[in-house]
Formats: structure tokens, sequence, C-alpha cells
């Protein structure tokens, strides 16, 4: 904004004139065309040529900057703000600097506009304007009139003093209480690290009041003394709280263990079909394990732990069945259960099976799995070793139950650790363990394990291809997924059987080296599965 | 671990130091409301009893439960120089049948009271709970809606921080450099020994709870 007052003063020393400010770029000659000299002085302060020289260079880059804008506008395009920020701010510069160095002196010039006429008085009173807002206005007022109250008839002299006199009381007034502050700060050591120097006493009695309650609360929550009820009052409301209802019985005796046997057996039945069925299973497997580990309470624990593959669906269904897995005085009771709970069972596998086999880690739960979806397979990879044998032949042979459900010969449905055929040959497969075992593993492998599955064999081919491909856990999981419902139309048929017979049929130790010798021997076994690979391997990739 | 002191304060001036901590601690307050259980096991868990603390936080919509543990102090020369306790503790969420799992490993129950309050959690260089409670006991087994306090006029105040044996200096020094802002209104010290009230507290809760002048003349 800058102030222009055009104007000349007829030689006469400053009058003072008002001050004007204008938003339009200062036209600048002054307006008189009869060039009058400038007071001596206020020339002396203010070069006005100078002024106009440079109000006018102003002027120019300000038109400059408009036409740019101009230019951006009609040519769309974005403009470089970096360089327009600059000039802005030059000009803005230049501009401050004009209104300096003329506010010095603006005493000296006229007014303008001089008079109101049709172009400015529309503006103009704007321009005017120090009238505050309305609001303020009012406020303004009122305060005025309270401090002026009594002394607006007095002349405005005396106005002053009495102002005056009343400012002095009042910054007497802050000072003592400042004073005063201090010093109670000081008497009461607020501020400083030191405790109190002078402490308010209290009293004596009061003291000891408060100290008997202090000991009180601090003994009842570190100790809890105070707050043991007799035995006699604790007998379990009916009307117990929320959080206490569902999980507290009435009833039961507070000092009393809670009935451990009535809890499991109460919960057995909410659990749904399949994991009753998976339930008694565990029982029925773990009850033979019994015999072997001690009955202690942890027996129950040995399930889940170590070595109880036996279950098909081992892995987190058997988990969940854990929590409720009993103390070793249930297990009576439920291997009662078992037998019926078996048909169950057997019945529900079909269904059952596809759900039940989320991933898992357990090598034997794998080695389950695999034998329950395909026959005798990749699974094998992670187990190591004889020792695990016998509880393999168990898990096989409950296998072997659900494999015969499968099998289109139909084994039937045979006990528990029933003895079979293909249970040796099975044995003998699981203890390989090794993923080269399945590399050089032959389809026809796969057929002897299970001579009677044909309908519901995989490609062995296959899988052949899938385990030189990828880690044997991935397979396993991979077909998990794959062999949920046997897929008979993928099934390549299975071949060599003949031949490789008399070759495996010589795999008589579960011995890993030997196991695999047999299997380099049978590696010779040409292959000719290789054009449905890729048939295959889409379908199972999934 | 854990580091822990306690302190007592008048219950008249508790909406004082409320006050105080929303400004030290710069958190909103939680109400808290629990239901604590302490457990002694039985003669057929060993010679030497232990103790649990089965805490049932009423205030959440679906109570929550936990199991805690607390060890006894870190002795020696050291722990007497520090004006801290610090002791271990062992805390863990649990489902809300374990006061029945207790129960069935032969634990039995020893005694019980309510807490009812404010915390404040923030952070400090390390984690800080400020709690402060009434604690009231209940006169029916378990009936937590009748309870009342133990000591009415007074409520406790707890300041705990969770430690490890790393670090335990560093959260006794922040929890010390706290506790000094606390001065004016309590004295916090190690549970079990008495600090008595604050002579300043009833001129510092005054000052706390006055709207701080300001008036225009």
């Amino acid at each position: 904004m800058a102030a222009m007052g055009g104007g000349v003063t007829q030689g006469q020393p400053h009058p003072p004139q008002l001050q004007q400010q204008q938003q339009p770029p200062p036209q600048q000659p002054p307006q008189q065309p009869a060039v009058e000299a400038l007071n001596a002085a206020v020339q002396q302060q203010l070069n006005l040529e100078h002024v106009k020289i440079r109000a006018i260079s102003l002027f120019k880059a300000i038109s400059r900057i408009l036409e740019d804008f101009d230019a951006y506008a009609r040519t769309n395009t974005t403009p470089k703000w970096q360089d327009i920020l600059g000039q802005y701010s030059m000009v803005n510069l230049e501009l401050f600097n004009i209104v300096d160095e003329i506010r010095k002196v603006s005493k000296a010039f006229v007014v303008h506009p001089k008079n109101v006429n049709a172009e400015n008085s529309t503006i103009l009173p704007v321009m005017l304007s120090s009238k505050l807002l309305p609001e303020m206005e009012i406020d303004d007022n009122s305060k005025k009139e309270q401090l002026l109250q009594g002394l607006q008839n007095l002349p405005v002299a005396s106005q002053i003093e009495k102002l005056k006199a009343r400012i002095d009381m009042i910054a007497a007034a802050c000072e003592s209480a400042e004073k005063v502050l201090s010093d109670t700060r000081k008497a009461y050591g607020f501020g400083t690290r030191q405790g109190p120097t002078i402490t308010p006493t209290l009293d004596k009695a009061q003291a000891a009041k408060i100290q008997e309650q202090e000991n009180l609360l601090r003994a009842a929550v570190n100790h809890g003394e105070g707050l043991r009820v007799s035995g006699d009052q604790r007998q379990i409301t009916p009307d117990l709280p929320m959080h206490l209802v569902d999980v507290l019985h009435v009833g039961d005796g507070m000092q009393n263990v809670v009935d451990a046997s009535g809890m499991y057996q109460r919960n057995t039945p909410l659990q749904s079909n399949t994991l009753t069925a998976q339930n008694a299973l565990l029982q029925a497997t773990g009850a033979q394990l019994m015999g072997r580990s001690a009955a202690s309470p942890s027996a129950g624990t040995s399930f889940d732990n170590t070595t109880a593959s036996p279950l098909p669906y081992a892995n987190s269904p058997r988990s969940g069945t854990n929590m409720n897995t009993p103390s070793p005085q249930q297990q009576s009771q439920q291997q009662q259960q078992q037998h019926h709970q078996h048909q169950l069972l057997q019945q529900q596998q079909q269904q059952q099976r596809p759900k039940m086999m989320p991933l898992s880690q357990h090598p034997q739960q794998l080695l389950t799995q695999q034998q329950f979806r395909q026959s005798a397979m990749p699974g094998l990879g992670q187990l190591h070793g004889q020792p695990q044998m016998q509880q393999f032949s168990q898990a096989l042979g409950t296998h072997q139950q659900f494999q015969g459900r499968q099998m289109a010969s139909g084994i039937g449905q045979s006990q528990l650790g029933q003895g079979n055929p293909m249970t040796r040959h099975l044995s003998q497969f699981s203890s390989a363990a090794n993923s080269a075992l399945f590399n050089a593993a032959q389809t026809t492998q796969n057929t002897q394990m299970i001579p009677n599955m044909s309908g519901t064999m995989p490609s062995q081919s296959l899988l052949q291809s899938r385990m030189q491909r990828t880690h044997p856990s991935q397979l396993l999981n991979d077909q998990m997924f794959n062999m949920g419902g046997a897929n008979p139309t993928g099934m390549l048929p299975i071949q060599q059987q003949g031949t490789s017979q008399s070759a495996f049929g010589n795999m008589q130790q579960p011995n890993a080296q030997s196991l695999q010798a047999n299997m380099v021997a049978l590696q010779n076994n040409p292959q000719n599965h290789h054009p449905n690979f890729s048939q295959q391997r889409p379908q199972n990739q999934q | 671990m854990e580091c822990v002191v306690q302190g007592i304060i008048e219950t008249q001036h508790v909406e004082a130091l409320e006050i105080l901590l929303q400004g030290l601690c710069g958190v909103q307050k939680e109400r808290l409301r629990i239901h604590e259980l302490h457990l002694k096991s039985g003669p057929n868990l060993g010679a030497v009893p232990s103790d649990l603390k089965i805490l049932c936080d009423l205030e959440q919509p679906e109570p929550t439960w936990t199991v805690r543990h607390v060890g006894g102090p870190m002795r020696g020369a050291g722990a007497d120089q520090i004006s801290v306790l610090v002791r271990t503790m062992l805390e863990s969420k649990a489902s809300k049948n374990v006061l029945r799992f207790f129960y069935a490993l032969g634990y039995k129950l020893d005694h019980e009271l309510l807490r009812v309050g404010f915390a404040f959690h923030f952070h400090r260089g390390v984690q800080i709970t400020v709690t402060v409670s009434s604690i009231n006991k209940m006169l029916k087994l378990h009936a937590t809606d009748e309870a009342v306090p133990v000591t009415p006029g007074m409520q406790l105040v707890e300041v705990t921080a969770p430690a490890s044996s790393e670090n335990y200096t560093e959260v006794v020094a922040a929890m010390s450099s706290f506790c000094e802002h606390l001065a004016p209104l309590l004295h916090l010290s190690k549970p079990g020994i008495s600090t008595g009230v604050v002579p300043t507290a009833a001129a510092a809760a005054a000052s706390l709870m006055s709207d701080g002048g300001g008036t225009t003349l």
C-alpha cells in the first residue's frame, strides 16, 4: 500500500495531515500540473523525484507480473511458483521501502483523495474506518464508563490525575501481594528441594488416628489382614456377582476342590461329533500307550507331545481335545466310551478328513496324514530311525482303517493294531524317511503299499516330480490340500506293479540306508508318466 | 520384576491428586474396579505355601481375568538404599475359569478385596502406572456389590513400573523423580513402611482445586 499525497505544501511548514493508504499502485506524478517546489526541509528528508522514479519502476514490475499471470491463464500452463514468489517478494520489499520513506514525511503531505466524490464514496468509509466492531465498541464504552464514573463532569486534566492516582494504588497493591507470596513460599519451602522448614503441626490425636488408619490400610493391601472371613461365613451366596456367576457354582464348597470328573464329563458332550470321535480314538490309542508309559497324571498329556501319532486326524483337533484330556482317573471311563465311538468315528471319517488335515509340523502327524491320503508318501521324509516304528505300526494299523474306506476293494474296518500284510510294508516305508527316498520312489512303490487302492491312488509320477521340485514338508502340505477328496480322474493307472514288487519285497528291515539302496535300485525303472506330468501339475498346484 | 511404592492420601484430597496427576501424566484417567482374590496353596502343593492373586477387572464390559504372582523383594545393601521396592512379579492374562482351575489344583481363597478408584498409565522414560484406589472388603463372600472400605477416610496410592534385572536402576530413578512431583500431596514409600500424611497436603490440595484466579479488575 502506498501513501501518496501528491502534494505540495505551499511553503507552509508541516501542517498535520491525515495519512492515507491506497490499494492500487501509486499514481505517481504530483497531481498539480504546476510544479511547485517542496518545502526545503521536506525536500531534504525526501527526494520526491527519487520516490517517483522508484514508484514508477515498482508499478512497472507489478504490471509485468500481472501480464505474466494473464499469459499463464491464457495458455493454461502451470506457473513457476518459485519465480513468481521471488518476484513478488522483491516487489513487496521495494514497496515497503517506499512507504517507509514517505511515512517519515507524511505529515507534510495532503490527504488524497481530497474530496468525496463519486469514485471514492464507496471506498472512503472503509479506508477511514478506525471504528471498532459493534461488540467491541460496546465493550469499550462500558469499560470507559466504569472507569470514569464520577469523573465525567470534571475537566479532563483532573480526570487524568485521578486515573493516575488509581493506577498508582493498584501498582502498590500488586507489589505488596507479590511480597507476601514470596514470603510464604520461603516459609513453606515450596520450590525448594528441602522439606518445609515451618511445618503446620497436626494435632497429636489426629496424627495418631491417621497413623492407625494407615496401618490398617497398608496391612490390608499387602497382607490381607482384616479381610479374612471366618470359615462359617464362607458360604457362597446364591446371588454371586456377574463375573463369578458362571465361574463358581453354588453348592461348591470353597474349601473343596472342584469336582474334576464332573467337569470333564460335562464338557465332553458339548464337543462336536467329530471331536468326540477323535477324542475316543485318542483314548483308544492312548490306552495302548498307557500300557507302556507310567500311569501318572501326566500320562494324559503324553498324547499330545510325543508320539501319539496314531491319531489319523492328529493335529489341531487333537490339541483341542487335549484340553480335556482327562486325568488318569478319567481314562477308564473313556476307554469304555471309545468302543462305541469307534464306529461313529469311522463313519465320519470321510467327511472329516478334509477338515482334519490342517498343516502340521509334527512329523508323525504328517506321516499319518500322508498315508491316509495317499499311500505311503513323502511325509516319511521327516522321520528317522526305528524307534518310531512301533507306534507307526499302530498308527498304520489305524490308517489302514481309513484307507480301507477309500479303497475300492474295501479292506473293511479293522480293529486297531490289527496285523496286516500291508502293515509291514507301510512300516518299512515309514522308517525310510528321506526326500531322496521319494525322489527315487517310483510310482510302483506307492501302489505296492496298498495294492488295492487303485482307484484312489494319486499319480505317483506326480508325486515323484513334486518331490524333486519341492521340499518334502511343502509337498506334504500341498498334498494335504490336494487330496482332500481323492480325485480318481486325475489318477494315473498303476503301472509296473509286477516288476517292483519283488524289489520291494526285499526290503525287510526298516533301515533307512538299506531302503535307500533299494530305492536307488528301483530308480532304474523307466518312468513313462512324463507326458502326464503337465496335466497333473497344474491341477494339483492350485 | 516390578518397582513399586505405596502411599496414602486422605479421601478429601483425592480429587486434588487427580488434578495433579492429570497435569503430570498427560493421559486420561482410567476407572478402576478390580476384584482381587488372594489364593494360598494347599498342603498338597508343597511345604511352603505359595500365594497367588487373581484379579478380575470389572470395569470392562466383559470381565477380564489376570493371574499374578508377587515374589519377594530384592534384598541386600543396594536394595536398602533405594527408596523403591523392587520385586519379582509374574503376571498373565487368563480365561474366566482360572479360579476353578486353581481351586482344582488345591489353592484356597485366603482373602479378597475390591479396589475401586482410578489409574493413570503413562510413559516417562519408562512405563509407569499410578493407581489411586479405595480398598474395600466384602462382608459376605464375593459380595462385591456390598463392599465397604476398610478405611473410609483414606485411600491407597500405588506407583508401579515394570522392570527387568538389567534396567531396574533406570526404572527406579524415573519413578523416584516422578514421585517427587507428588511431594506436596503425599509421600510414597516402600510397601510396609508407613509414611503418615503430608502436612502440606491440605494447602496443596486447596491450591490445586482452586480455579487459579485470573479474574479481571
